[in-house]
């Protein structure tokens, strides 16, 4: 997990989509979601997919690490579909949910700040959780850093190499052992800093100054037509499966454009 | 297989709603149990280890499609009140990454909380019979118990999702004079069972196999157990061998505040 990859894509990036609100990209992520639990069609899930993936192209996020993070649970969801037997349709469309679900969330966490993201979370939820949550991801990614670097470290020290798979997995885990003292550490250096500055509960997080209104609408009304798509194919399916194939075929327009437009705009 | 990797919209609505309801009822009741003690203590251990457990769970091992948890390591750390924030904050993170689905959350929060409940529980009761220069063989066994136990709370939650009186639940009210769950919205958009495709029979969606799905995880879960035991064991070891304060001595979560004022931090305002 490249965190600080994603940070980097969320903080620098440059897009319609880095300028629409954070609760809209929420709001939006909620009427994906919604799709993403409203049908059974793998077709029209593929179709919801493609769109997300033009966004993806459109926006100029880092296309491998998109495709990294959306990929991942699609492992899972593999496992789990084969292991729920229930066909080779429906298993398809378990992973096209994790997938499509994957990507809703990845779009939000690669176009907003993650104290952007946590700050409507922060409102809703007791002082403890709101300001973990903040520290969370902070110390997530100084702990990151000294895991790669404390392994690094050992394995150089001992001479390891790549196929010394009971002498990797010891220095991994000693690398884990320090860090996991090494974060006992910061944890102390936190609440130094944290006592210093007269910290009694709700770290603040200042405002967005300026969004986008177009692009906020834009990015609401694009995931509510996604959800109306589901919603209608979910209801009317009797007559509207026959042409199923239409939905994909027009995410995948929506795809090819984004990608010409990337091209053209590079 | 610590947490559920089952895609959004594949549970049924009555059951991840119902997580989401107790997992955010015990987030809430541990939040409210901290505020008596000091929660510039509490947040930057929370923190750390949370982070802790989102660096391990970042680690996939692909072929058994198991990833390290190190859920043990944070509920000896972090104790029972603690663990409970703590796994619904790494679960937050981690559906933000795409990583697991937004509506399991709250059922997510609740097996990590058991795990890191039980995996404390266990240790602590592991430690007390065997000597403590055997802490590593205490958290590994603890380990192995925990994992074994969470897992079949996993596969008792995909089987509760097969309970076609259970899925009734989700559009309808108990009916007083029958004491039946009844259907309140006999037309419109519940009756189409939208958000439920056991409900639906016409679009074809057959019941996931409880039994297979168990034999599966059954099979490659214990490979996924014996290793996080025993990074587990190695790890616990190595801190009990420089840092058994840590271990025994409270934990720094209970040190940082439970009950009494930590040397030098008077809460005075700066």
């Amino acid at each position: 997990m490249d965190l600080a990859a994603v940070d980097r894509s969320a903080t620098q990036g440059r897009s319609w989509l880095h300028d629409a609100a954070p609760a809209a990209k929420l709001i939006s992520l909620a009427a994906v979601l919604g799709a993403v639990l409203v049908s059974w069609n793998v077709l029209v899930l593929a179709g919801i997919a493609l769109a997300l993936a033009a966004a993806v192209v459109a926006a100029r996020l880092p296309l491998r690490l998109a495709a990294l993070l959306a990929g991942y649970p699609s492992v899972f969801a593999l496992i789990f579909a084969f292991a729920s037997g229930t066909g080779f349709v429906n298993s398809a469309t378990i992973v096209a949910k994790a997938v499509t679900a994957a990507l809703a969330a990845v779009l939000v966490v690669l176009t907003t700040p993650y104290p952007r993201i946590f700050s409507p979370l922060q409102r809703v939820t007791p002082t403890i959780v709101g300001d973990a949550l903040l520290m969370t991801y902070r110390s997530a990614f100084l702990l990151l850093e000294k895991f790669a670097e404390t392994l690094r470290a050992i394995r150089l020290r001992a001479g390891l190499r790549g196929r010394q798979v009971v002498r990797s997995g010891r220095a991994a885990t000693l690398a884990l052992g320090s860090v996991l003292l090494y974060s006992l550490d910061l944890a102390q250096r936190d609440y130094d800093v944290l006592r210093l500055r007269g910290y009694e509960g709700r770290l603040r997080v200042r405002r967005s100054a300026t969004f986008s209104v177009p692009a906020s609408v834009a990015a609401i009304v694009t995931s509510l037509a996604l959800f109306s798509v589901a919603l209608l194919w979910r209801v009317q399916w009797r007559s509207l499966n026959p042409w199923s194939w239409l939905v994909p075929l027009l995410g995948l327009v929506a795809l090819l454009l984004a990608a010409l437009l990337r091209w053209r705009t590079r | 297989m610590s947490h559920i990797h089952i895609p959004d919209g594949v549970l049924p609505l009555w059951l991840w709603a119902s997580g989401w309801a107790l997992a955010l009822a015990l987030v809430a009741l541990a939040s409210l149990a901290g505020r008596r003690h000091e929660l510039r203590r509490r947040v930057p251990i929370l923190a750390v280890i949370s982070a802790i457990m989102l660096v391990a769970m970042s680690s996939e091992i692909v072929p058994i499609a198991y990833h390290m948890n190190l859920t043990v390591i944070a509920g000896i750390l972090l104790g029972p009140a603690l663990s409970i924030i703590a796994a619904f904050i790494v679960e937050v993170v981690l559906a933000l990454l795409g990583h697991g689905g937004v509506t399991v959350l709250g059922l997510n929060t609740l097996i990590i909380a058991a795990e890191m409940i039980l995996g404390w529980a266990l240790f602590n009761a592991f430690s007390r019979l065997l000597a403590r220069r055997a802490a590593g063989w205490a958290a590994g066994l603890a380990t192995v118990l925990t994992l074994l136990t969470t897992t079949t709370l996993l596969v008792g939650i995909v089987a509760l999702a097969q309970n076609p009186a259970a899925t009734l639940r989700e559009t309808g009210a108990l009916d007083p004079s029958t004491l039946r769950f009844g259907n309140p919205f006999a037309e419109g958009a519940f009756r189409l069972g939208l958000l439920s495709p056991e409900e639906a029979p016409a679009t074809g969606v057959p019941p996931i196999s409880v039994s297979r799905f168990a034999a599966v995880v059954y099979s490659l879960g214990p490979i996924g157990w014996l290793i996080e035991a025993l990074i587990t064991a190695a790890i616990v070891g190595f801190v009990a061998r420089v840092r058994p304060g840590l271990l025994w001595q409270n934990g720094p979560a209970a040190k940082m505040s439970f009950g009494r004022r930590p040397a030098g931090d008077e809460a005075a305002r700066h």
